[in-house]
């Protein structure tokens, strides 16, 4: 695993050097943040109004009709996707590396299975017409919805305070959460 | 300067600048993202069904999400009082920190207008929600960016 993150630094670092130059110019990165936020907001604040909705607030909502929010939370999340990759093509080290977008990208993926798994098992009860209380499926897929999304939030605020130095002498574990190019940390 | 200086040297703010722990300043950062997803988030989403996104919601009922987007408000606020105290200069000497603070109460005021105008569905008080909101992100990321002063004593 620690091998093949290190290949993967190595693509990401020699994929799009126009980006790369352009992201370290002066208002690159600045410019890809601020749209990363806003990507942030719409994607939280349509997906989760929809789960508050399954939860039980604003009963007087119908639910599939609340659900056409849905796509603009998937535009925050694709805007997101976008510009994320543009922080990872310019500093792959600072992310394969570090312990905090690990764990992001494992909360996005949980969020992502768990949306899947909603949509299997809960959407066709929780789409028909005149449900007022979404089934106890769909409101568990509700919380760990929200609370996968406030991690992901938490864990991208959290990667400057976990930027990844040198691995200790024995090298990396499995997961690599330390940079094995950089000088060992003793 | 002195004021802020000394503000800088209380016991709070150097905990929140300083502390190792997590609940500290990377905590506090952190609160004050997800409640930017909740109040800007909620407030776009009300304003896309006042511009015609998901018809079929009865568009009174819309305000029935708002106070989760409160919830969202007050935590930034608090978060944001906290981040103030850890580095005031930095804040207070960056024009774009007051343009932020003016983008968030022009987004609040509308906040109200809409609420009371929902069934006349005020597009153009929409858009500039969705103005206000999207600046005050803007403004307030780009804080990290355009600050002159980082400290008053040093």
């Amino acid at each position: 695993m620690a091998h093949f993150q290190v290949s993967l630094v190595h693509w990401l670092s020699h994929a799009a050097p126009t980006i790369a130059e352009f992201m370290r110019s002066k208002w690159g990165w600045p410019m890809a943040e601020s749209i990363h936020f806003l990507g942030l907001s719409m994607l939280v604040g349509c997906v989760g109004l929809f789960d508050l909705r399954l939860l039980g607030m604003a009963k007087q909502v119908p639910i599939p009709a609340l659900h056409k929010l849905i796509p603009w939370g998937l535009l925050g999340f694709a805007i997101n996707i976008t510009s994320g990759s543009l922080f990872l093509l310019t500093e792959p080290d600072q992310y394969i590396y570090n312990p905090s977008f690990q764990f992001k990208v494992l909360f996005i993926m949980i969020a992502g299975l768990n949306a899947l798994l909603f949509y299997v098992t809960s959407w066709g009860r929780v789409n028909a017409d005149g449900t007022i209380n979404a089934p106890r499926a769909g409101k568990v897929a509700a919380v760990i919805s929200l609370s996968m999304w406030i991690s992901v939030i938490v864990c991208g605020r959290l990667l400057t305070f976990y930027r990844p130095g040198g691995c200790p002498k024995e090298g990396p574990g499995l997961i690599a959460d330390c940079n094995p190019q950089m000088k060992p940390e003793f | 300067m002195t004021f802020l200086a000394w503000l800088e040297s209380t016991a709070i703010s150097e905990w929140v600048r300083g502390s190792p722990s997590l609940f500290a300043f990377p905590g506090i950062l952190s609160a004050h993202t997800v409640g930017m997803g909740m109040a800007a988030g909620i407030n776009a989403a009300i304003a896309l069904r006042i511009l015609g996104v998901a018809p079929g919601v009865p568009i009174a009922e819309m305000k029935r999400f708002l106070p989760a987007m409160w919830f969202g408000f007050w935590l930034n606020f608090f978060s944001g009082i906290g981040l103030l105290l850890g580095y005031p200069t930095k804040a207070l000497t960056n024009p774009d920190f007051y343009l932020k603070l003016g983008l968030i109460a022009g987004g609040v005021w509308l906040v109200g207008r809409i609420r009371n105008r929902l069934h006349e569905f005020p597009k153009g008080l929409a858009v500039w929600s969705l103005v206000c909101w999207g600046g005050a992100i803007t403004a307030g990321r780009l804080l990290a960016y355009t600050y002159r002063h980082l400290m008053a004593g040093h």
